[in-house]
């Protein structure tokens, strides 16, 4: 039962690390929590189930659909939640925060109106194809879902450190002014990270639709807080941070259940970044000390 | 320092002006002395947030009622719906609109057995009667003399099941899984091991989930591994297909027993095959075949485009016992109403013979089911 | 019978209102040492369920019950305070909202104390008790033309003013003494405040339990108005909003938090003919008012400004 737990632990766990690379990304250039994340994440979910499900295309055509339709999200939600207030002057972190609460009060309630509420119906062709590896139950899906969260989070990380436009956007991300000075399009920059990060939702959306079969219009609260947790442990606007956290949380809960108490499954991931960050303020991967964050 | 003190207190004046120019004239409900008899009846759902799902099947069956009941003519209803958003506040808030800006002579609702936990204190206090027809949990008509229900308890529903299930099976190891932070479902699940403890049954595991979890993987494969004959599960429908759908695409066939929460159509919708062997006890079948149910599927499927649940059943049913004890009190009074709505008894409705106890809770018999072929059917 | 403009719909409005209030100004204590603490939901839920069990189980008079319910909540405040110390901005406010949902599934768990998610029903409600009280002194709310209702409500309504108003007017005071010019200093540079002598971890953590305490207030009030609390009262939804009371009405005053929490309290009752939308509306109304001011919508300098502007009226 242990390594099926575990794979079931690992499947959780990549999902929940490309989740939470959206907030990573988004919190490394601007330095804000992205609140609307999370709903961003459930429209991709949403558009993942209305291709394959309601119109029977294959899955990579609900990956690009999702993928295109939540970073014109986040293209929008850039565009006109944070930029006004990135132009204000003497604007504290704290506006954005709220505008972004606000895009997701707004988003949730407009997917209750237009897809309705309750679970709808994720279906995949292949959802009961099974194999075994050395006494060890793994689904297709399984696999399916780890090697696209592997393939994304590589791909992401190669980008970020090897590509001019890479490297243009960990310049933004050090210091937004400096890279400005230096050539660096920030506003594009930043819109770029966004809409990247929105498109992870999308993708995560499509995975975790396909990962359980059932998605509703409140899914993006409860991933999104898991997330959070994950950065705050990862350690804040750390790629690699969120990657391992989202693994060592999925794995953890899942463990929990196996050998623990179900009941405080959803605490883990809270209990966990506040041992952690007691011990090790910045997080696991995180570099600044937190004082000089604000 | 005063002046900031004056200019809070405008301000709050400005805020408090601002709501009391929102509020409506309130009329009185009487009306003509000749029939119908004019009611304003008061009607407390969640209309927005989590939980609409159940909100929006309650009001489309008040709704459905009130349009046949008003075209009989006996008796004419006014309902005026109120969000509560599932919040216990909002709910309250809600209900003193609809006692003294509304001036409403009962009230159906609230949703959740949490909100009548608040709201139920209130409506008793102001003398209205308020008639919960989703509130499961213990101790609702214990509140007070002007709080009833109409939807079956767990403490009815679930000994049917398990009962049935335990005989036809010889069922002797169970698992238990319920949502732990709910009150709906904890009750069921309280139930559920005390009727396995009367039986002898004996309990492999306890599993818990929270609401809004996506993935039963994890409590799935532990009882699994324990490979019980049959596995109880305290859920509302919502989650409780998601876990039928993963739990059969994990290899776990055994009968699942769920309580009166896991009955709709939506659960064979969203499960599809893996909700076959699903048992629930329940007082609404939809394919009953007596002329009434019949009219009433035939109905709310043209006006809503889909099958009715037991939310909408229940509160189809309500505001039907509602009138006709209106008609009984001869006029729009929420103390008469009160008296002739407690004297309800073998009223013929969509869910069967209903009548309230002496305690103003409910008696009837709640059939069993068990999902065959894609549709709940008798189970024997 | 009964004079008809009081209306206790109303009345639960405003109670709610106030004790919002109270919870806006929770969260400014705390934001006025510049620390963030999302925790305030839990902290509630501490006083709440501390005076719940207090008058359910032991039957512990109100407002002893409702005192020792902030006090409780103050302890806890500290507990989390200290070691809440080395953390700031958003890992604080990460933490404090991560202890906060710890909390909930403690209250979910620990069933034999808490009940559980069925939670814990039957609390007194202050006004109801406060009529029959009244009725047992030979006082009936018909001698001077009040309903029970209106009586249960004015009762209410009043308790519940009165506490606001004094917390509001403490915390106004306050910003004008010692601490309070400690809490801006700190809030202004940590460094510099220390380095001028100022005793920044003793400040820090008064104001953190300062707002641990009345938001533990503001949740016994909670528990005594609505006569029944449940884990679900104090989850994450309900740290935002009081995030929200602050950062909407404007968190650089005092009562930048409290116009907040009035208002956002009142405009989904207001917006009730639209309930299909309302929530829709609540958010567009958010992310307008930080795009068009997003230091909130009350500032010290409109404050300033509405100060002149009466004494311009007077003159």
């Amino acid at each position: 039962m242990f390594l099926e737990q575990l794979v079931n632990g690992v499947t959780l766990g990549s999902i929940y690390a490309i989740v939470a690379l959206g907030y990573t990304l988004v919190f490394g250039v601007l330095d804000i929590i992205n609140m609307a994340h999370g709903e961003i994440f459930m429209f991709g979910a949403f558009v993942g189930m209305l291709i394959v499900s309601k119109a029977g295309a294959p899955l990579p055509v609900a990956f690009l659909g999702a993928i295109v339709v939540t970073g014109a999200m986040g293209l929008l939600l850039e565009r006109f939640a944070l930029r006004p207030l990135r132009k204000a002057p003497g604007v504290s972190n704290l506006s954005s925060l709220i505008s972004t609460i606000g895009v997701s009060i707004l988003l949730e309630n407009v997917a209750q109106k237009v897809f309705g509420a309750g679970n709808h119906l994720f279906e995949t062709p292949f959802a009961e194809i099974r194999f075994r590896v050395g006494g060890v139950t793994v689904y297709l899906v399984q696999a399916l879902i780890l090697f696209v969260s592997l393939a994304l989070m590589t791909g992401l990380a190669l980008w970020l450190a090897r590509t001019r436009t890479g490297r243009a956007l960990r310049a933004t991300a050090e210091n937004l002014a400096t890279a400005g000075l230096l050539g660096v399009d920030t506003n594009l920059m930043i819109t770029a990270t966004v809409v990247i990060a929105s498109a992870m939702g999308g993708v995560a959306g499509v995975l975790v639709g396909m990962a359980f079969n059932y998605i509703n219009n409140q899914i993006g609260l409860s991933m999104g807080l898991k997330g959070l947790a994950i950065i705050i442990f990862g350690g804040m606007g750390s790629v690699y941070g969120a990657m391992a956290g989202g693994l060592i949380l999925g794995i953890a809960e899942t463990l929990v259940v196996a050998y623990g108490d179900s009941g405080y499954r959803d605490s883990i991931a809270f209990l966990t970044i506040i041992v952690v960050l007691l011990i090790r303020p910045q997080g696991l991967f995180g570099q600044a000390a937190p004082g000089m964050r604000r | 320092m005063k002046r900031n003190l004056r200019t809070s207190v405008a301000l709050a004046c400005l805020l408090f002006s601002l709501l009391f120019l929102g509020a409506r004239e309130a009329r009185p409900a009487n009306g003509a002395k000749a029939a119908p008899i004019r009611a304003r009846i008061g009607v407390i759902s969640i209309l927005t947030g989590q939980g609409a799902g159940y909100g929006e099947a309650i009001t489309d069956g008040f709704k459905l009622a009130r349009d046949e009941i008003n075209a009989k003519g006996a008796v004419n209803i006014e309902l005026v719906i109120e969000d509560s958003g599932a919040k216990q506040e909002q709910a309250l808030a809600a209900a003193q609109k609809l006692i003294n800006s509304d001036r409403v002579v009962a009230i159906l609702g609230p949703t959740l057995s949490n909100e009548m936990k608040v709201v139920g204190p209130e409506a008793n206090a102001s003398g209205v009667p308020i008639l919960g027809t989703s509130t499961t949990a213990k101790g609702i008509p214990q509140i007070g003399k002007y709080v009833f229900r109409n939807s079956l308890p767990e403490s009815l529903a679930i000994p049917a099941s398990i009962g049935a299930v335990v005989k036809k099976y010889h069922v002797r190891k169970v698992a238990l899984l319920y949502g732990n932070d709910d009150v709906f479902t904890k009750s069921g699940f309280d139930t559920m091991k005390e009727v396995s403890g009367r039986l002898g049954l004996k309990i492999l595991t306890v599993q818990e989930f929270q609401k809004g979890q996506a993935d039963y993987k994890a409590q799935l494969t532990r009882i699994a591994s324990l490979k019980p004959d049959a596995i109880f599960c305290s859920a509302l429908y919502e989650e409780g297909a998601v876990i039928l759908s993963q739990a059969r695409k994990m290899g776990i066939s055994v009968p699942f027993v769920g309580g009166n929460g896991f009955n709709s159509p939506k659960v064979v919708e969203i499960a599809k095959g893996a909700a076959e062997g699903l048992v629930v006890a329940t007082p609404w079948f939809a394919d009953r075949g007596t002329p009434k149910v019949k009219a009433f599927v035939a109905r709310y499927g043209k006006a809503y485009g889909r099958k009715p649940d037991q939310f909408a059943a229940q509160a189809y049913d309500a505001l039907y016992i509602l009138a006709n004890a209106l008609e009984r009190a001869g006029a729009a009074d929420r103390g008469r109403l009160r008296d002739a709505l407690a004297a309800t008894r073998n009223f013929d409705g969509v869910l069967g013979k209903f009548s309230f106890d002496a305690g103003r809770d409910v008696e009837m018999q709640p059939v069993v089911l068990i999902v065959k072929d894609g549709k709940f059917q008798p189970f024997h | 019978m009964g004079p008809e403009w009081i209306n206790p719909y109303h009345l639960q409005v405003a109670s709610f209102a106030f004790i919002n209030v109270i919870l806006g100004v929770s969260i400014y204590v705390t934001l006025a040492t510049g620390q963030l603490s999302l925790g305030n939901a839990g902290f509630m839920g501490i006083g709440a369920y501390a005076a719940a069990l207090l008058s359910t189980r032991y039957g512990c008079p109100i407002p002893a019950g409702i005192v020792l319910g902030g006090l409780f909540a103050g302890i806890a405040g500290i507990l989390v305070g200290i070691p809440s110390l080395r953390l700031s901005g958003v890992y604080l406010a990460i933490a404090t909202l991560g202890s906060g949902e710890v909390l909930r599934a403690v209250l979910v768990n620990w069933e034999s104390l808490t009940g559980g998610a069925v939670g814990i029903a039957a609390i007194p409600q202050m006004g109801r008790v406060l009529l029959s009280r009244a009725r047992e002194a030979g006082f009936a709310p018909e001698s001077i033309g009040l309903r029970n209702n209106q009586f249960i409500g004015i009762s209410v309504f009043l308790i519940l003013f009165v506490c606001a108003f004094l917390a509001v007017l403490f915390f106004l005071r306050l910003g004008r003494t010692r601490v309070g010019r400690a809490y801006a200093a700190i809030k202004l540079d940590e460094k510099a405040a220390e380095a001028a002598g100022i005793p920044v971890t003793y400040y820090k953590v008064l104001a953190f339990s300062q707002g641990a305490m009345l938001a533990g207030f503001a949740g016994a009030l909670y528990a005594h108005t609505t006569s029944f609390v449940s884990p679900s009262d104090f989850t994450y939804h309900r740290a935002v909003e009081i995030l929200v009371f602050a950062v909407f009405g404007g968190s650089e005053h005092l009562l930048g938090p409290v116009f907040g929490a009035a208002f956002l309290t009142m405009l989904p009752e207001a917006l009730r003919s639209v309930s299909d939308y309302r929530d829709i509306l609540y958010g567009i109304l958010l992310v307008l008012t930080m795009v068009f001011r997003p230091q909130g919508v009350l500032d010290p300098p409109l404050l300033r400004g509405f100060a002149r502007f009466r004494r311009k009226g007077k003159a």
